[in-house]
């Protein structure tokens, strides 16, 4: 099942599946470690998300978090 | 892994050399810079950007190196301005920056595999480095072990580990840069695909070796963006043959394609697979499932509604401290620079000479270092809150609305410091990533009514505003007071909303940033740039801003006033004639004098008169002085002071009708002409040091004029028919 990031909820793990933004958003995306394949928890979901992908910490807001595919790992804790 | 044998050089620090700080933001770069450096530090623009040059010197083993602290990037596919003065000072291609002779890597170890995208993108440049671990105690905290020796053995470069936060880490760093020395490690470490190298080296062979000036060792980085991106447009340079350039790189991405892979992924899918790889043998990571500390903070500070609360009240206690801080200060040095004038003026003979150093030079210098208290003050809060990672979370939280305004979550601290001063609020836009983001919070950030409009707005409110209740203990005067503020805010929030619609590349950049995780800053980093934020404003500004005081003192002082002939008789046959008198006289038919009469009829339907308009001219050195120039003008002695002038303006009548010449009217059009119009030097000459061109303070200064004109303007009228009719 592939989401948007904004539909994630607090704690849930991810698998980012596609971006599916602009290429200049999606080169800072990859820069900062969110690649296609990637796992990463939803530490925060308030319309904005902050996604924690392996060590790094990423605040992303809404209309971008919209563009970001992903596959829950496991349902919340 | 690769397990090879360091190609180690030590004979490189024998002689002066340039060494270069490389890494992604916040991994402690600046604070090793400043460690390294601590005040021989020299922060300049580089010619015609905006991206400041941080340069100081260091001293290992008797050996005097420069050390240059490179903008932080997360690539080398240099998107931002900045990105790319790294990028072309490492390759070497870069005017304005000297190549560095060796690195220091810089990389954050508890984040070690995002670090190590940038570091794996530098060592394909094949330059003599050391890589630098820090923040090993988040790391620590959060059960990441790193074996330093398996990282070397990988990536063929020493190694070491520090402590950013402890003073001694300058002395590690020199120690292991004597001991173990910097290695040249080998390009392509990160084992690209063969369709990728192949492609790589199609495009270097076919088109990039022929047409461009690249170092060859560049040469596969550009390749490689150049696959990503697909196109030329982005670029920073003028190729030759780029119709040929293109063709060729779209084969090759249909080559890629064909190959099965993605041609915009596969160069970050492939060196973060390698990085991912290579860590298992150097990385230990404990599984902890408790909350981290940084976890729990930001459960409330990045909460929706916890969040900008907070926020709130950091800048309440931030701004009242500054405010309460600064004060004694600023009137210490007030008061130095009076005596420093008293005494000069009476140890030189009294003339020209005297009056230059005391009106103009010490009064101007004065005006420059008034600020200083208020500047250093708002920088240390700002890099010590930047150094906790809470900047970043602010900038989050506030991000929603600012953006609906047209600005950036970036742009509230700036603002806010706006109601301070616009000064230390203009410099601290530096932290706004994006341009245009930036120039509009710039553009506005004057309307925040700053602490020295207070005393405009304090003399023409006592003046003309009636002291009526208007409910509970609110006042008519605490009203206008009050809606001055409001009006300042909602100035700034229009012109941001009508701006973000002029300026061009209005692309919105998304917000998407780095969390850093909370940490204790470094002190002495946070003093020592703040030291030197204040050191940048003295020095940059201030020379404009003397150089402008000095023509306002020639302009007040000539043609010199000769007290003899009809108007001395004039004044002595009334009474005594004093020296207030005398400077009254003087001022009015001065160049300034001359100025305010020549555009009385332009200020006339704002309800001005030639008086104001001397005032309007003089009050440019800093709005404060607008009540010093009226008061001078109505010759009021200075033990009277403000009760004085708000007497003379009340009683002031019009020598024709018999009228009150100034009423609520005029008093609620100069103060809304206060509010709006640019009138002030020092903010001038900020921004010009801040776009690094004359053109924004110039504009600037052109679009405030004419919207507090028409604004004072349309005030008076309203004011004339409703309030008064």
């Amino acid at each position: 099942m592939i989401i948007p990031l904004t539909t994630t909820k607090i704690g849930e793990q991810v698998r980012v599946s596609c971006l599916n933004c602009t290429s200049e958003d999606t080169c800072r995306l990859q820069e900062l470690g969110c690649v296609e394949g990637a796992t990463g928890t939803v530490v925060s979901n308030q319309k904005n998300i902050i996604l924690q992908v392996g060590e790094c910490r990423l605040a992303i807001t809404h209309p971008l978090a919209m563009n970001i595919l992903v596959e829950p790992v496991s349902k919340k804790k | 892994m690769n397990n090879q044998t360091l190609n180690i050089q030590k004979d490189l620090l024998r002689q002066p050399s340039t060494i270069a700080l490389v890494g992604n933001p916040n991994t402690g770069k600046s604070t090793i810079f400043n460690a390294l450096t601590g005040l021989r530090q020299k922060i300049a623009n580089y010619p015609g950007i905006t991206v400041e040059r941080k340069m100081g010197t260091t001293i290992i083993n008797g050996v005097l190196h420069k050390v240059i602290d490179l903008p932080g990037a997360y690539s080398l596919n240099h998107k931002k301005a900045d990105e790319r003065i790294t990028y072309e000072t490492l390759i070497g291609s870069f005017d304005h920056e000297e190549k560095p002779d060796m690195l220091l890597m810089v990389v954050d170890a508890s984040n070690l595999e995002r670090n190590l995208f940038l570091a794996s993108q530098v060592m394909d440049l094949q330059i003599p480095m050391l890589m630098v671990l820090t923040m090993s105690d988040i790391a620590d905290e959060r059960g990441i072990q790193i074996q330093s020796q398996q990282l070397s053995d990988t990536w063929g470069v020493p190694v070491i580990s520090i402590n950013a936060r402890t003073k001694q880490c300058d002395t590690q760093i020199k120690q292991a840069l004597i001991e173990q020395g910097v290695a040249t490690p080998k390009p392509f470490q990160w084992k690209p695909s063969t369709p990728l190298r192949q492609a790589v080296e199609r495009l270097d062979k076919e088109w990039l070796s022929k047409h461009t000036q690249l170092p060859e060792r560049a040469r596969p980085i550009e390749a490689l963006r150049l696959l990503a991106e697909g196109s030329l447009e982005d670029s920073f340079y003028q190729y030759s043959e780029e119709g040929k350039a293109k063709k060729l790189i779209e084969e090759l991405q249909n080559f890629l394609e064909d190959q099965g892979e993605n041609p915009t992924a596969a160069e970050v899918v492939q060196r973060y697979r390698f990085i991912g790889d290579s860590s298992e043998s150097s990385v230990t990571k404990e599984v902890r499932e408790q909350q981290t500390w940084t976890d729990r903070l930001d459960n409330v500070l990045t909460h929706r509604v916890a969040g900008p609360v907070t926020f709130i009240l950091v800048l309440l206690i931030m701004f009242q401290s500054i405010f309460s801080w600064a004060t004694p200060f600023m009137d210490m040095i007030d008061m130095l620079f009076i005596e420093l004038g008293a005494f000069v003026g009476n140890q030189l003979p009294a003339g020209l000479l005297n009056s230059l150093l005391v009106d103009g030079v010490i009064a101007g210098l004065g005006g420059v270092v008034i600020f200083l208290p208020q500047i250093i003050f708002l920088f240390l809060f700002i890099y010590f809150l930047e150094g906790t990672g809470y900047m970043a979370r602010a900038a989050f939280v506030m991000d929603g609305f600012m953006t609906k305004v047209g600005l950036h979550g970036r742009s509230v601290v700036p603002l806010m410091s706006g109601f301070a001063c616009a000064i230390p609020g203009i410099m601290a836009t530096r932290t706004i990533e994006n341009w245009r983001d930036r120039l509009i919070t710039i553009m506005v950030l004057p309307f925040m009514a700053c602490s020295a409009r207070l005393p405009v707005y304090a003399v023409m409110i006592a003046a003309f505003v009636p002291d009526n209740r208007v409910i509970g203990f609110l006042t008519l005067q605490g009203v206008v007071f009050f809606g001055l503020y409001l009006f300042g805010i909602l100035m700034a929030v229009g012109s941001a909303a009508v701006m973000k619609r002029i300026f061009p590349t209005g692309k919105p950049t998304p917000f998407l940033m780095e969390l850093p995780p909370y940490k204790w800053p470094n002190v002495s980093s946070v003093v020592i740039q703040s030291l030197e934020r204040g050191k940048i404003f003295v020095t940059e500004a201030g020379k404009i801003i003397v150089a402008i005081s000095i023509v306002l003192w020639f302009l007040a002082s000539f043609p010199t006033y000769d007290p003899t002939g009809s108007d001395l008789a004039a004044v002595d046959a009334n009474e005594q004639m004093s020296e207030q008198m005398l400077s009254t006289l003087q001022l009015n038919q001065s160049y300034a004098g001359t100025f305010g009469q020549w555009i009385e009829p332009a200020i006339e339907p704002l309800g001005f008169d030639w008086k104001i308009g001397i005032g309007l001219l003089t009050s440019f050195a800093a709005r404060e002085v607008m009540v010093g120039t009226l008061n001078t003008i109505y010759s009021i002695e200075e033990t009277e002071e403000q009760l004085g002038l708000i007497e003379r303006l009340r009683s002031e009548k019009d020598p024709e009708t018999g009228l009150p010449k100034y009423t609520l009217a005029t008093a609620l059009s100069l103060m809304i002409f206060f509010a709006i119009a640019m009138q002030c030097m020092s903010t001038l000459a900020i921004v010009k040091r801040e776009t690094n061109s004359w053109k924004w303070p110039l504009v600037m200064f052109g679009y405030m004029t004419v919207l507090a004109y028409f604004s004072a303007w349309i005030t008076y009228e309203w004011a004339n028919a409703f309030l008064l009719g």
